[in-house]
């Protein structure tokens, strides 16, 4: 009754809707649902799953749009993975009337016939505003549960709950906890200031996190979670500060005369390369933050920027024009035994390095254009990740090394996209007349 | 020592009351002698020829006095009038100095004004034009040693924010030094880099590339 008034009423969507069956329903049938998309390995096939619509378990339920919300959410943050294929919940043919939510009643063949592999089901009751929510995973073909989840809070919990579960999922399946515990950091500009923002993951939840009427630049998280450290002009020079994100407390903690610029912090938050002029050049230093204490690791006249630790913190990564253009090139971690890492194009900067530690990710000039590329770190044939005309620059990994984040300038739009380390997956972050820059993505913050 | 500055209060306050007193004896007394006035004002009715030779006299008295009360009013007018003939004449002469002092320092900052001096793409080495602007523009800094500057380098859109404001630097650092081999004192000049943060044309296009790859000078004047 309802659905046919919907229906009546949008009638457009419907054929939008209408539209997408029919590709769903012609894409799946030669693979018979197997997908095989590239997410970090040639031949990973994303899982075919079906996420049921909630049940209230109380005879009176006080809130009926919960039962769509969780599943709606969990659709959602599943699909964000990459690693999911969600099935159309109108295909679905088991009577929501008569199924549980447990193993003994649900009939697993009305799942498996059309394809799914794994269920997701759940529950909800509400006393007030209070929530409890259970949150189940099945294997339909074994007919077993995988992982169940019961979760209580308020009634506005209910999407930080369904993510939550989303992370056990993945955990359960993958063996990694997924990304819904880490956000962005940017930089955005106005006018005549930048300042630094964090936002979810998932696009949600956009934060300003500094607001000095100053150009605000360069973020770089802490890996306990605890700190963003970057630089400000809003004492007149550019000095690094720390932000301790717990207090909201603001420490300078590098002043010298000439830039001074964050780079990249030790796996025990305690050092951070920096890039200081001190000395006269851009040089890059390694820095205690308790007591600036300074081991200066690069002494050349000329550019030497952008450094970047190893995930075994035995080299570093930076950028130097030392042979004319700018390049990425490799030092051990005391500075000694310097090479450089790319010999294609003339400007190759901002390198990041993966979490697993074989590949840098960095941004090369093609055709008088940015586009984001990998290369071995240990040298070789670099790879083109991106093609799409727009400037692709400042890439930064996932904590899981499963993706990239990078911004793209161009047109007088500026946004921050989010692709698989493959280059395949690109999702829009978020977009913006202003200019959106400089993306860094946290540690896993819980 | 308290004691005695208690007892200097007490007579004081004696003292006080007294007086009072005494005052208040005195108004009796004028108000009787004013009674008496009373008495004479009917005698001097009595007697009009008395009176008119009284009343000329105080005429003459009361003209005097008036002439010299006027005469008083001019002599402070005309003071007056001196006065703030002066005080405007010092103001002036003031308001001139501070316009002559504000209009050389004009013409100082005029003169030590130097135009932005502008680098190749990624470039950071000063070009003959480049060059001929600073040589130009250093001697006035030779000439007033009390006025410092800072070099602030910028970078167009293009490349990377962080190797930006490294190539920034390096054009200020140039610009700088090239000043100091002129014979300014290095203490005098200050050098900040912007990067591509702060480009004069936000246009996507080599002309406004060509312009925001630039070295600008800021004149810092003595602080009185």
């Amino acid at each position: 009754m309802m659905l046919e008034k919907y229906l009546c009423v949008h009638n457009p969507r419907i054929q939008a809707v209408l539209t997408l069956f029919l590709i769903l329903l012609f894409s799946a049938g030669p693979a018979c649902g197997k997908v095989y998309i590239d997410i970090d390995s040639p031949s990973f096939q994303q899982f075919p799953i079906a996420v049921a619509d909630f049940k209230p378990l109380q005879p009176f339920p006080e809130n009926d749009k919960l039962s769509l919300l969780f599943s709606d959410t969990l659709s959602r943050g599943l699909a964000l993975t990459g690693y999911f294929h969600l099935l159309d919940r109108k295909a679905f043919l088991e009577d929501p009337k008569q199924a549980g939510i447990t193993a003994d009643n649900i009939r697993f063949e009305d799942w498996t016939v059309i394809g799914a592999e794994y269920l997701v089901k759940g529950g909800f009751q509400t006393d007030g505003r209070d929530l409890v929510a259970e949150f189940r995973l099945f294997d339909v073909i074994r007919g077993e549960l995988v992982v169940g989840k019961r979760y209580a809070g308020k009634s506005g919990d209910h999407s930080r709950m369904a993510m939550q579960f989303v992370s056990e999922i993945l955990l359960a399946l993958t063996g990694e906890t997924g990304l819904f515990d880490t956000r962005i950091a940017y930089v955005k500009k106005s006018v005549s200031s930048a300042e630094i923002y964090t936002i979810n993951f998932d696009g949600s939840d956009p934060r300003r996190i500094t607001n000095f009427n100053a150009l605000t630049l360069a973020p770089r998280w802490s890996p306990d979670g605890r700190f963003l450290a970057f630089t400000s002009y809003k004492e007149g020079n550019p000095d690094i500060y720390l932000r301790n994100l717990e207090s909201g407390a603001t420490r300078k903690i590098g002043f010298y005369p000439g830039l001074n610029l964050p780079g990249s912090w030790s796996r025990d938050s305690k050092r951070l390369l920096v890039t200081l002029s001190r000395d006269g050049n851009q040089e890059i230093y390694d820095m205690t933050v308790e007591n600036g204490l300074l081991l200066r690791l690069t002494r050349d006249f000329s550019i030497d920027v952008s450094p970047v630790r190893s995930p075994d913190e035995r080299r570093v990564a930076f950028v130097s024009n030392r042979n004319g253009s700018p390049q990425i090139y490799i030092m051990d971690a005391d500075g000694a035994n310097v090479r450089r890492l790319t010999d294609l194009g003339g400007y190759n900067t901002s390198p990041a390095w993966s979490p697993k530690g074989k590949k840098i990710a960095y941004e090369g000039l093609v055709n008088g254009i940015f586009q984001i590329f990998v290369i071995d770190a240990e040298g070789g044939d670099p790879q083109q990740l991106t093609f799409e005309a727009g400037d692709h620059e400042s890439p930064s990994w996932s904590p899981d090394g499963r993706y990239l984040v990078y911004s793209v300038r161009g047109y007088g739009r500026s946004r921050i996209e989010i692709m698989n380390a493959g280059g395949q997956g690109t999702r829009v972050l978020l977009e913006d007349k202003e200019t959106s820059q400089s993306p860094f993505w946290s540690p896993h913050l819980r | 020592m308290k004691r005695s500055w208690g007892s200097v209060g007490l007579m004081a306050l004696v003292l006080c009351l007294s007086v009072s007193w005494m005052t208040g004896c005195a108004k009796k007394a004028t108000l009787q002698e004013g009674a008496v006035v009373t008495q004479e004002q009917k005698a001097v009715a009595q007697a009009p020829a008395e009176a008119t030779a009284a009343d000329t006299q105080a005429a003459r008295e009361r003209a005097l006095r008036d002439q010299a009360l006027s005469d008083q009013a001019a002599r402070e007018a005309a003071e007056k009038a001196a006065r703030d003939a002066a005080a405007k004449a010092a103001k002036d002469a003031a308001d001139q100095a501070k316009r002559e002092a504000a209009a050389k320092a004009a013409a100082i900052l005029k003169e030590l004004q130097i135009a932005d001096i502008n680098f190749d793409y990624n470039k950071y080495n000063l070009k003959p034009l480049a060059q001929s602007t600073l040589k130009s523009g250093a001697s006035a800094y030779l000439k007033y040693r009390d006025y410092k500057l800072v070099v602030e380098g910028h970078c167009d859109e293009r490349g990377t924010a962080e190797y930006n404001l490294a190539l920034g630097e390096k054009r200020a650092t140039e610009a700088a030094k090239y000043l100091a081999d002129l014979g300014i004192e290095k203490e005098r000049i200050k050098t900040i880099s912007y990067g591509k943060e702060m480009p004069l044309d936000n246009a996507n296009n080599e002309a406004a590339w060509a312009k925001n790859r630039r070295a600008h000078f800021v004149i810092f004047p003595p602080v009185k």
